[in-house]
């Protein structure tokens, strides 16, 4: 019997915006995040930038856990969303991640049918109707942007889809299972332009539902995407506030400096 | 790649200063060639008209490459933001000294009215507000615009006692109708320079702190007076 805590168990209560507070992650004896504190809001799109190695994926996969799966990764601090906190070694982690979707760098399909991806999460979690299934897969492909481009051939191989495509099966899949918050790990980097500008449409839809976090390089993405914007670097979380006032006058001289370029 | 860019912003930033100083002496001239009418003076304003006009094509050309190839953030984009008005502003400065020039040329044999006093002094005040804005544009010290607003008024106070004066003349003799219509358009054009002036210090200020001000707060604007912030 699993002891642990199940998040979902306070099913239906929207659980609002994330409070990191003093979060610390260490690798061993790197430490990785260094007293990171800030507020996520609800129903809006975060984006985390900063230079590589700064620790921006890192608080990323501390907010559905995915940390705990790396060996000699210790996590401190607390993560409260709404009264649960979610680092907490009661809570278990994958109920969270049922909450908490991600969204990887790659596009990262099963190797199966379109429907059949968007299927699988839905009926692990005993989802079995097939006209239940028909529902959900039909609005998680719409809400990802997707039913109009592959409506009509749902049986097909998803390796067959374009890249852009292939990454928004990887939204609609995780959107199946109707989490809150939507992690993106650099959901753009491997893609074209054109793909590239259907997920940040995306991105503004999805914001009308769920948290979006976006983990990006490009700052020109996260100028575009998001509404507020947290500077990271050598772990620390330098600056953070409104993504207008982050681009257009930041207060800090490495936010400022990073940002016109003068490192990283 | 960012080295390059920077590169060039610095060179432009050198051009504006450069077209900067070029509409203030273009200003400041037509002035002075209107004391003295000074024919000449005049014409070598009315031979930069051109020049001041493709300075602004130029590096408003170059300015819109750097974004399209850059895409500048935070104090970056703010220079570029600052640099786009400022060209609009010194442009039509640069015009308003060939407009004053134009009067000179065509200005025939008269005499004027009376000795000018109230338009040198003008132009004296309207152009340092100009150096000002370009020395400031160049140095990022935004110390200068504190008295900016008092200036503004000075400049304004002049333009409507040279109005007075000139209804007062006309009045008297009908004759001096036409030259003193110019003397009020050229007071106009002055103290349309000195909110040019007031305005670039807006961009400058921006461009610094990143914050938005109005150096003149009588348009009633969501933005923060200057008079009371600095």
């Amino acid at each position: 019997m699993n002891k642990k805590k199940d998040i979902i168990k306070a099913r239906d209560k929207q659980r609002g915006d994330l409070k990191i507070d003093n979060v610390n992650v260490h690798y061993g004896d790197n430490h990785a995040i260094k007293n990171v504190s800030m507020h996520i809001k609800e129903k809006s799109v975060t984006a985390f930038i900063g230079p590589s190695g700064c620790g921006k994926s890192t608080l990323l996969r501390c907010l559905n856990r995915m940390n705990d799966e790396i060996v000699g990764c210790k996590t401190n601090g607390t993560i409260y969303w709404g009264d649960t906190n979610i680092l907490s070694r009661e809570v278990d982690p994958v109920p969270l991640r049922r909450k908490v979707g991600m969204v990887f760098q790659k596009p990262n399909p099963f190797p199966k049918s379109i429907y059949d991806n968007i299927a699988y999460a839905p009926r692990i979690h005993g989802i079995r109707g097939k006209k239940q299934l028909d529902d959900i897969i039909k609005k998680s492909l719409k809400d990802a942007a997707l039913f109009e481009e592959v409506g009509d051939r749902l049986g097909d191989s998803a390796m067959g889809l374009s890249g852009g495509q292939q990454q928004r099966l990887c939204i609609a899949r995780t959107l199946a299972i109707e989490p809150e918050v939507i992690l993106m790990d650099e959901p753009c980097s491997a893609l074209d332009p054109i793909a590239t500008a259907k997920i940040e449409d995306l991105i503004n839809e999805l914001k009308k539902k769920y948290t979006v976090i976006i983990v990006t390089h490009n700052m020109q993405q996260a100028a575009r995407v998001s509404d507020y914007t947290g500077f990271f670097y050598l772990g620390k979380l330098i600056e953070y506030g409104k993504t207008t006032q982050i681009f257009e006058s930041p207060k800090e001289e490495l936010t400022e400096n990073y940002m016109t370029g003068r490192f990283g | 790649m960012v080295e390059k860019f920077h590169d060039e912003l610095k060179i432009l930033k050198k051009d504006v200063i450069k077209m900067g100083n070029l509409a203030k002496e273009m200003l400041q001239k037509s002035v002075e060639a209107l004391k003295d009418l000074d024919n000449e003076k005049a014409e070598w304003i009315l031979s930069k008209k051109g020049i001041i006009a493709d300075m602004d094509d130029d590096i408003e050309e170059r300015t819109l490459r750097l974004i399209t190839l850059y895409q500048p953030m935070a104090s970056d984009m703010r220079q570029i933001a600052c640099i786009l008005k400022m060209i609009t502003y010194l442009n039509r400065i640069g015009r308003y000294g060939k407009d004053i020039a134009k009067l000179v040329e065509e200005w025939g044999d008269k005499r004027h009215v009376k000795k000018l006093v109230s338009i040198p002094y003008m132009s004296v005040i309207v152009c340092n507000m100009i150096d000002d804005s370009i020395n400031s544009f160049e140095t990022n010290n935004i110390s200068k615009f504190k008295d900016f607003s008092d200036r503004d008024d000075e400049v304004d106070e002049l333009r409507y006692s040279i109005f007075r004066e000139c209804l007062s003349y006309m009045m008297e003799d009908p004759k001096v109708i036409t030259r003193c219509t110019n003397y009020i358009m050229v007071a106009r054009y002055l103290e349309r320079c000195a909110d040019h002036a007031c305005k670039m210090a807006e961009k400058i200020y921006y461009m610094v702190t990143g914050e938005r001000v109005e150096i003149d707060h009588s348009e009633d604007t969501a933005k923060s007076s200057l008079k009371n912030g600095l």
